[in-house]
């Protein structure tokens, strides 16, 4: 029997909104929900299978959970203006006081970069802090990876600068932000560049330095 | 007395969505205190440990108020929308903790689950007659599946069966599910 195309995408479809399709089969199929006809495919099982759903009793969560969701999002500021005002002049005066008698501790992002996929869910934003001497990772996704691997960013090199290899930002967060204080290779590498890039590496890193798996991700750095 | 609503009107669900779309954190604070509770124990349900649960509602919050702007009212429920992010992450942090069966009496909450009173969720038109032409064993792993988050694998063990035969009857069982669903639907 002869399966089309159009035959094998719908009941990958169902297997995906079923929860069967799993593993790389999931995340290669999510990749084609950029698809209308895709999408449509999902939308027509999620309706059809939604006569699946049980009816639970429901649960009330701990207040902690929504501190993190809070935490994450960066919500609290709009709501808690008093407060934020108080640490707005807080951190002024102990930006003074660290600038007559440390070194600045205060950083000031200056560039950005939002690691994206096709239906646009955000699953890192990279944030470069004073003129590239820190880094700040928040995974806002959490990314598919399969056991052994790891997610890797990558500085490319700057258009017309003369440099072909790409310069590691060490490896992605799955979940929660990562901070790191940049070296010189990077924040040379960072100087005029356009572009970070996340590849799939061996857990622990690429082993020669260099991207040794597939490129997922193209992201381009822009001004704060 | 809010609170104690059976569930939150489906009109207000997709409003405080569109007020999320727009960035309003407070509507988003009210979405989440009207259906916490119900994505909570879907999570739950799936993921059985109380602490990964946890984790997962905090990323699944996170996914809702990223993706607000995405939904489309005109094509669903607000809540099966909110429900679908749910299972949907729920499944990608089984991969990530590699969650494995946590006992083995699966089976027997299912069957209860079953006979809890009407959902609150929209079944399409003759889905009860449509499910049940299929056998007792393919609607036993179509709800392994969709309700307790399992693998093929998981199934075929839960249920004692070859895993070749899981995945045909589910793999038939759904083909037959959209075909009768369909033809029921033209004769309507």
């Amino acid at each position: 029997m002869k399966v089309s195309n159009r035959e094998l995408l719908d009941r990958l479809a169902a297997e995906y909104v079923l929860g069967t399709l799993r593993g790389n089969a999931r995340r290669h199929f999510e990749r084609w929900l950029v698809s209308p006809q895709v999408k449509e495919m999902v939308h027509g099982w999620e309706q059809r299978l939604a006569g699946l759903e049980p009816s639970l009793q429901k649960i009330t969560p701990p207040a902690k959970v929504w501190q993190g969701i809070e935490g994450r999002l960066d919500l609290g500021r709009s709501r808690r203006s008093t407060v934020r005002w108080l640490a707005i002049a807080a951190s002024v005066l102990l930006a003074v006081f660290a600038f007559f008698t440390l070194r600045p501790v205060e950083l000031v992002a200056t560039q950005q970069a939002s690691i994206e996929a096709d239906p646009q869910t955000i699953y890192w934003h990279v944030e470069l802090l004073g003129d590239n001497r820190e880094l700040t990772v928040q995974a806002l996704a959490t990314h598919p990876l399969e056991s052994g691997k790891a997610h890797e960013l990558w500085i490319l090199p700057a258009p017309g600068s003369g440099e072909r290899s790409p310069v590691s930002l060490g490896l992605l967060p799955a979940s929660g932000t990562q901070h790191l204080v940049l070296n010189a290779a990077q924040r040379a590498a960072l100087a005029g560049a356009k572009q970070l890039a996340v590849s799939l590496e061996p857990a622990g890193g690429s082993p020669t330095g260099l991207p040794t798996g597939p490129v997922i991700h193209v992201a381009p750095l822009s001004p704060v | 007395m809010e609170r104690s609503d059976p569930l939150p009107p489906e009109i207000e669900l997709a409003q405080l969505l569109q007020r999320c779309a727009a960035r309003d954190s407070a509507a988003f604070r009210v979405l989440y205190d009207r259906t916490s509770p119900i994505l909570f124990a879907r999570l739950l349900r799936m993921l059985r440990r109380r602490s990964v649960a946890e984790e997962a509602l905090q990323e699944v919050y996170v996914r809702i108020w990223e993706r607000a702007a995405q939904y489309e009212a005109h094509r669903g429920r607000a809540l099966a929308w909110l429900v679908t992010i749910a299972r949907y992450c729920a499944i990608d942090l089984m991969r990530r903790e590699r969650l494995t069966l946590v006992g083995d009496n699966a089976l027997a909450e299912v069957a209860d689950e079953n006979a809890a009173e009407p959902g609150a969720f929209e079944k399409p038109n003759h889905f009860d007659d449509c499910i049940g032409q299929l056998s007792q064993t393919t609607q036993q792993c179509l709800t392994l599946a969709f309700v307790e988050g399992r693998s093929h694998d998981e199934i075929a063990r839960l249920t004692s069966n070859p895993l070749g035969s899981v995945k045909s009857w589910i793999r038939r069982g759904l083909i037959s599910l959209k075909e009768c669903l369909s033809a029921e639907r033209q004769t309507v």
